[in-house]
């Protein structure tokens, strides 16, 4: 049998690009849109306004901090993608969710030419983690999904976690409907 | 042309591209296979879906590849610079995906017979090619069988 001719590969046109952050965690590479990031600060720089929390049922999450009267949920990606624990320097703070997210290191800033739709064959946590596969300089790049961080569910159960006055309150006011 | 490509175009039911994979020879049915591709960069990411060793860019596509080795021997066949890219179905919609493959793959006519009885249930029937009797391949059932057989094992 010949084998069939080797194509430089090549990407569909995209129609937009978008901007991008290119982070690392555990030596693996990630992209996450630059607009759903509102800071990024090393993490000696917010070690002051942490504070340890723990809730058994989300291990990714081992610390809130305080931003602008908010409370962040910070996720250790590390922890969050199963990958091998490492010293993250790096806290990227996200716009629109309470999340923070402690990475190794920020690579560089970039336009993702194209986002492609994660093929069907992966069916496990990816289909949360990412929101697609980006291609460029010849290598594949997970793009993450901001909100696959944390599900509905998992704030829930943290925010019952961190103010539980208020979740038994606010209970209360449900089972009193 | 090569025969495969032919064979592609045809899409004649009773040929069938045979493989090695684990040291034993397998066969899939032509219709479902697209090319051999030859080596390019597997990229992997983190993921929790079973047999999945990454994926390849081939003709302006991201495909998905399967370590189908691992399931059928334990050992992984990603070592293996040829990817066969076959299509998966996924209900009514279908997918490309590729296989590790030694680039020894031969292109076969044979009728497919009923799979044996004591045949494992990734083998969807059975060829006769060179005297010798090859199972048919069934992605499919491999990758849910490896899915449970690793879910089993995590319990």
């Amino acid at each position: 049998m010949k084998i069939a001719p080797q194509e430089s590969p090549r990407v569909r046109k995209s129609i937009t690009s978008e901007p991008a952050i290119l982070f690392a965690v555990a030596r693996r590479l990630f992209a996450i849109a630059a607009d759903s990031v509102q800071e990024i600060r090393s993490t000696d720089s917010i070690a002051g306004a942490a504070s340890e929390f723990e809730s058994p049922d989300v291990p990714t999450v081992r610390h809130t901090i305080e931003r602008d009267h908010r409370q962040y949920y910070v996720v250790n990606a590390c922890a969050h993608f199963h990958l091998r624990i490492e010293r993250p320097t790096l806290v990227l703070i996200l716009r629109q969710l309470r999340v923070a997210v402690l990475v190794d290191c920020i690579e560089r800033m970039t336009e993702l030419p194209a986002v492609y739709d994660l093929p069907r064959a992966f069916s496990g946590e990816e289909r949360r983690w990412y929101r697609g596969l980006a291609y460029m300089n010849d290598i594949v790049i997970p793009v993450v999904d901001p909100r696959g961080f944390l599900t509905a569910e998992e704030f829930r159960r943290l925010d019952a976690a961190l103010h539980p006055a208020e979740s038994e309150h606010e209970l209360e006011g449900v089972a009193s409907k | 042309m090569t025969g495969l490509e032919n064979a592609l175009r045809e899409k004649r039911s009773d040929s069938f591209v045979l493989l090695h994979l684990a040291n034993r020879r397998f066969a899939l049915p032509a219709k479902v296979v697209a090319e051999l591709a030859p080596p390019v960069r597997l990229h992997s990411f983190p993921h929790t879906s079973p047999l999945l060793a990454g994926v390849i860019v081939r003709r302006g596509h991201i495909l998905p590849v399967y370590d189908a080795g691992r399931a059928l021997s334990g050992k992984s066949s990603i070592a293996h610079r040829f990817y066969l890219v076959a299509r998966r179905q996924f209900g009514a919609a279908s997918e490309m995906s590729a296989i590790p493959v030694d680039g020894e793959c031969e292109l076969v006519t044979s009728e497919m017979h009923p799979r044996a009885d004591d045949a494992p249930p990734y083998i969807c029937g059975e060829i006769v090619a060179g005297g010798e009797s090859i199972g048919v391949l069934d992605i499919e059932a491999l990758v849910q069988e490896h899915a449970q057989t690793q879910a089993e094992a995590a319990r």
